[in-house]
């Protein structure tokens, strides 16, 4: 890779987040924090019903409400409802509380549909259907390679297993939602989005106003994980509202209830699936049938993607016959969004639960077995430094060989990731006291991103990162792309190296000093007198690219009287190319994991079948991981720097499960078959549940 | 005629009671309509009643006192953010599941969305505010920065908001007790390992004037 | 929320005369804000209890112990007397939500708190207990829910210290009109068992102002399991105390929480007789599932209340 510096400076330390002190201050301010002059608080009325047709909506006695400015629906009657949570109206008001009164206040007149929550009930002939004109289930899409049945016939062992995940929520800390100010002649929006020009796009869309005068601001943003592309149904609600209430500001932001029900989910998926292998370990054959929900827009794009069930199989291993049949299934609940690694976690939990099934038909080291079938050189190199880092020889040992009633588990799994860089631009002005300014129109999650532009800044002109100035999140800033599918790092890199490039050759020629940077840097732009050097740079080829692999291990402990299950310990083996900024890098791999914990352990979206309600809408009963549930986390963050830039963001996230669900079953020796791993499920496994008696009536 | 499912709840009729007479709360830029003979919870010695209208009442936030007339039902994170324009403190779930709204209250960490403005009379409430600003940095924000325990930030200041009581209740906490402060505080991010080696940094220095 | 009045009451006889057929009584607010903010209920008026004199006061005394209502959780959790005297206690308090409910909620409201179960709660639904006509748990999603009931309501208790204290035998007083009333811990609660409607039998206006608890029961303990490490309700609690001196063992309770709307006494005839060895308490862990009535997806607390007695009674021997 040629383009960076051989010996950096700044590139691949740990440098410290710019924007640390105004986060640890509390002085950033977020979409959720605006408060421009005259600004209403907006609030959205939403289904309590999961199938219903909307026959009229009656704003007025809403309107007639002291402290209420606008109401608008956010539809025009008849119109059909698909899930508890769908949007109905939005009010505009003086105050939180002007608006919950106006909620309460509007008249819904609706007709009750029937409607289905579960998978396996929205897959039957006879289930309600979630849209009238066509089955709940998606044509299933078939792909195969060699000779399925025939390889099936050559394997000297052969294993299945049949493994469920759940759907899970992204729960940014904070919500959807913008401040939104809609006049005659210009939009302007404080957003919390992964992506500035998407919110731009879809505002223009909606208020049918010229980009021009769209103006999207998004310096700071409480997480995104993927659901935070366009304006999103609020935003729109929110800029109708402005408008009627006469182009004042509206600060619409949802509530965790909100964020439970309508703002994108990771889909389920119900996995079969067979694997057969030769004894000396060479897998000959693969068969996976699946299916999953992707809420009611099973299959359609929604906001960021994400696009049904469907997940890459089999998942990283080379086999050479294949057969694999996927589908997504409709159900009366919010649509999914791209969630951290879109469909990757489901795929290694299903892949790497029935390797390790494999390994124990064929006595093989788990480890041995994958290292003997992944075709990625890098991660067979990271399953090796894993193993030295994690003890794997010494601490695996056969499926419930450990003494006492809490017994420890290893298990191991890995990832695979585009991280692709693609078209960004920056611009870079150099003052003629010395200080430098760049302007981005990236976006900032909490990935560290402003940081980032000013390393590479400071590694080009040989400055100190505190240096240069940064700016980001602005529509007015040159584009740059949404910040999704870890590519920002990879596309903004190359542009602002691109731009630092070409402001020192300026700098050079204006200065007369061939050579201007580091020392030299005060004298050559004290020579610009009043003039600053302004440069642009776009991405460009040589210096990202695209492929990474990770590695983790899991150990655990299982209380095989309660069922409870502690993570001790996570080795993870990383690589993303050429790192820029170590500590964020780091950081990113932690929540990747802790993540990764939560959709194996704890957390799950409920849908209940006799009321269509989502029943844990909230924290309490929709489980993060804590301050408790953390194990130690043990990080190799690898330097591939010949690779150049590539991102990090979601490989990390993707094995964790698998990793521990492997571990788990190998503490207990019995298999675990779906997620998230509860005591009831670890019990059950090891018959412990007594039998069922009555279900109604008392006891 | 609105049609429910069997145990919606409908008691529209009972709440409309309360709608007459409910002013709107002042907001910036938005005038306050002030009824004749407004309430004030500072007058209360005896036991009445005060409200729904709203309710004159000075908070001390972060060593200054600040007027402010509520309804009895706004909480004391809405008055924070809202009102006072302190919006270090942030709402994340308002239901004291997350931290993100943590306070001190006479130097206790508590949720501010589970108190209501009204019953702060007389209470020492420190916010992130009152506690650094960007460039007067307290060591257990300091090391949060050095440490990255923060990446998108919106759960930081109740971190440091927990963690500051901690410190100002006992100088070197071990990682148990460093784990308990921070078990009502939610991070989506995951940047609990970072926050224990800031925590714990503070604790080894043994110089934790927060 | 909806709107209210607020008042402040300054004694019992303050909060009695405050008290209406519409109003709620604030302590902690924990409960009462969180059912407020789903319009769960919405009382016309809030009292707030805080500042009634003499509340707060943890009196040591005597042989009975006296802890006020209005004693935040946090007080108990790391008071050094309540640590030494009566641990299960303190255990039980130092379990109960995070730090940030622990420093306001209280005494009187632990006891006094309402049904989690998730249909109850659910703001667009209107279960058995909330006047409605199903009890949605029994076919539905009923992992969290109660293994025994007496009636088709199936939610359980969630109070830490309702446990323990049944295990201790303390005894409640609550003001009740102009009478004081003074209700064992089985008391408190046997409505909830009989009643669907009910979570305690406290009336509405009732106000707890003290709890008693005699300390003759020299060794007691208190365990969950939850689903994470921390800040999560339980998913079976258990309490046990009894007395000990010289090796004999008198008076002896074991109690389950999360499992019925009652802290559920475990009996045992072994239990009774005193004799606490290593087969005495397998038999009475194993005697529990006899009498469970598990549901579709609640299973799972049988063999967890199995080793949690199991294990509070070893460690009371020990």
């Amino acid at each position: 890779m040629s383009g960076w510096p051989k010996n950096p400076k700044q590139l691949g330390k740990e440098h410290l987040r710019f924007d640390g002190p105004v986060k640890v201050s509390g002085s950033a301010r977020y979409a959720s924090d605006m408060q421009p002059v005259g600004w209403l608080y907006g609030m959205i009325l939403r289904s309590p019903w999961p199938a219903a047709r909307i026959r009229a909506i009656d704003l007025r006695p809403a309107l007639s409400l002291p402290g209420i400015r606008a109401a608008v629906t956010a539809n025009d009657a008849p119109f059909t409802i698909r899930y508890c949570g769908e949007e109905l109206a939005a009010v505009a008001g003086l105050s939180k509380q002007a608006c919950l009164d106006a909620l309460i206040a509007i008249k819904v007149d609706a007709d009750l549909l029937p409607f289905v929550v579960k998978e396996e009930a929205a897959l039957r002939d006879t289930s309600p259907r979630v849209f009238e004109n066509q089955p709940n289930a998606a044509e299933p899409r078939e792909m195969q390679t060699g000779e399925v049945d025939a390889a099936f016939r050559t394997a000297d062992k052969t294993v299945e297993g049949f493994f469920q995940t759940q759907v899970q929520l992204h729960h940014c800390l904070e919500t959807h939602g913008n401040t939104v100010q809609v006049t005659p002649n210009e939009i302007t929006c404080w957003a919390s989005t992964q992506g500035i020009s998407s919110v731009r796009d879809g505002l223009a869309d909606n208020i049918s106003m010229p980009l021009d005068k769209v103006h999207v601001m998004s310096e700071f943003m409480g997480g995104g994980f993927g659901s935070k592309f366009g304006p999103g149904i609020e935003g729109g609600l929110a800029a109708r509202l402005s408008k009627e209430a006469g182009g004042v500001p509206v600060r619409l932001m949802l509530t965790r209830f909100d964020e439970a029900l309508a703002v994108g989910n990771r889909p389920s998926s119900f996995q079969k699936v067979r694997l057969g292998a030769k004894n000396d370990g060479t897998l000959v054959a693969y068969e996976l049938e699946t299916f999953g929900t992707a809420g009611y827009a099973s299959g359609g794009a929604t906001a960021g993607g994400g696009g049904g069930a469907g997940f890459p199989a089999p998942y990283i291993y080379r086999i050479p016959s294949t057969r694999v049949r996927q589908t997504t299934v409709a159900i009366n609940a919010g649509s999914a969004r791209a969630m951290r690694a879109p469909g990757h976690p489901q795929a290694s939990f299903g892949m790497e639960s029935i390797m390790d099934e494999m390994a124990l038909a064929l006595g093989m080291d788990p480890v041995e077995l994958r290292i003997k079938n992944d075709p990625s050189e890098i991660r067979r190199q990271q399953y090796q430094i894993a193993a030295e880092r994690f003890g794997w020889n010494a601490k695996h040992h056969s499926p419930a060989s450990s003494e006492g009633p809490v017994k420890s588990g290893t298990g191991c799994a890995g990832a695979t990731w585009g991280g692709a860089g693609r078209g960004s631009e920056a611009e870079v002005r150099i003052n003629p006291d010395g200080t430098v300014e760049v302007r981005c129109g990236t976006q900032d999650l909490g990935t560290g991103t402003k940081t980032l532009i000013a390393i590479v800044a400071a590694e080009i002109f040989a400055l100190e990162p505190a240096a240069i100035s940064v700016r980001i999140g602005d529509t007015t800033f040159p584009p740059s792309g949404g910040s999704g599918g870890s590519t920002t790092a990879a596309s903004v890199a190359p542009a602002v190296f691109d731009a630092c490039q070409n402001a020192l050759a300026d700098l050079a020629l204006a200065s007369g000093m061939s050579d201007p940077t580091g020392s030299n840097w005060r004298s050559a732009t004290a020579r610009l007198r009043i003039n600053p050097i302004v440069a642009r740079g776009r991405w460009k080829e040589g210096l990202s690219s695209r492929g990474v692999g990770g590695v983790q291990m899991a150990e655990v402990e299982v209380d095989t009287e309660t069922g409870f299950v502690r993570v001790k310990r996570i080795v993870c083996v990383q690589d993303c190319g050429l790192v820029v900024n170590r500590l964020a890098s780091v950081s990113q791999i932690n929540g990747g994991i802790i993540l990764g914990i939560g959709f194996a352990l704890y957390e799950e979206r409920i849908l209940d079948s006799q009321t269509g309600v989502v029943l844990n809408p909230n924290f309490e009963t929709y489980k993060l991981p804590g301050a408790a549930d953390v194990p130690e986390l043990d990080v190799i963050l690898q330097d591939m720097p010949e690779r150049g830039v590539i991102g990090i963001g979601e490989p990390v996230t993707i094995p964790t499960a698998a990793a521990i669900a492997n571990a788990v079953s190998n503490a207990i020796g019995k298999r675990v078959t779906s997620l998230p791993i509860t005591p009831s499920q670890i019990l059950g496994l090891l018959e412990k549940l007594p039998g069922i008696r009555s279900k109604s009536g008392t006891s | 005629m609105r049609i429910k499912l069997p145990g919606t709840v409908d008691e529209q009729i009972s709440r409309r009671s309360f709608l007459r007479g409910v002013g709107a709360s002042a907001m910036a830029g938005a005038i306050a309509k002030v009824t004749a003979a407004a309430q004030s919870v500072e007058s209360m010695d005896d036991q009445r009643p005060v409200g729904p209208e709203p309710v004159k009442l000075v908070l001390q936030v972060n060593g200054k006192g600040h007027e402010v007339e509520v309804e009895p039902r706004v909480t004391l994170l809405d008055v924070l953010r809202n009102r006072l324009q302190l919006t270090g403190t942030k709402e994340v779930c308002d239901r004291a599941t997350c931290g993100a709204c943590t306070v001190l209250v006479n130097g206790q960490p508590v949720y501010s969305c589970m108190k209501l403005a009204v019953e702060m009379k007389a209470q020492e409430i420190i916010t992130i505010e009152g506690i650094g600003g960007p460039n007067n940095l307290t060591p257990i924000q300091r090391a949060f920065v050095e440490c990255d325990a923060l990446m998108c930030g919106y759960c930081t200041p109740g971190f440091v908001t927990s963690l500051t009581a901690l410190f100002r209740a006992k100088q070197n906490p071990t990682l148990e007790e460093i784990k308990k402060a921070c078990s009502g505080n939610l991070c989506r991010c995951g940047t609990y390992p970072n926050i224990f080696r800031a925590a714990q940094r503070v604790a080894e220095s043994g110089s934790s004037k927060t | 929320m909806q709107n209210f009045e607020y008042a402040i009451a300054r004694s019992v006889d303050g909060a009695i005369e405050l008290s209406t057929s519409e109003s709620r009584f604030l302590a902690g607010g924990i409960d009462l804000l969180g059912e407020m903010k789903e319009y769960i209920t919405s009382p016309k008026r809030v009292i707030d209890l805080k500042l009634i004199p003499d509340l707060d006061r943890i009196d040591t005394s005597t042989s009975t112990w006296k802890i006020g209502a209005n004693v935040t959780i946090a007080e108990i959790a790391r008071n050094e007397r309540i640590r030494a005297t009566l641990p299960g206690l303190a255990e039980a308090a130092s379990e109960v939500g995070s730090p940030q409910i622990r420093n306001v909620a209280t005494l009187g409201g632990n006891l006094a708190q309402h049904s989690r179960c998730w249909y109850y709660r659910h703001r667009d639904l209107r279960c058995l207990k909330r006047g409605g006509s199903t009890c949605y748990a029994r076919e539905g999603e009923n992992k969290y829910h109660s293994l025994f009931s007496g009636n088709p309501c199936i939610s359980p208790i969630v109070s830490n210290l309702a446990i323990i204290l049944a295990a201790l035998n303390a005894r409640v007083n609550v003001r009740r009109g102009d009478k004081d009333v003074t209700l064992t811990i089985g008391e408190l609660y046997s409505d909830a068992w009989n009643n669907p409607l009910d979570h305690t039998s406290l009336l509405p206006g009732d106000l707890i102002v003290h709890v008693e608890i005699p300390t003759q029961k020299n060794r007691s303990t208190y365990l969950q399991v939850s689903e994470k490490g921390d800040f999560d309700w339980a998913l079976v609690s258990c309490a046990a105390a009894g007395r000990n001196s010289e090796d004999e063992w008198a008076d002896i309770s074991v109690f389950l929480g999360a499992v019925a709307p009652i802290p559920y006494r475990v009996e045992s005839p072994l239990l009774e007789s005193g004799k606490l060895s290593r087969e005495a308490i397998e038999s009475i862990a194993g005697s529990i599932a006899a009498k469970a009535t598990p549901l579709a997806h609640n299973g799972y607390k049988v063999p967890i209340a199995q080793a949690l007695v199991r294990r509070a009674l070893t460690r009371i021997v020990s």
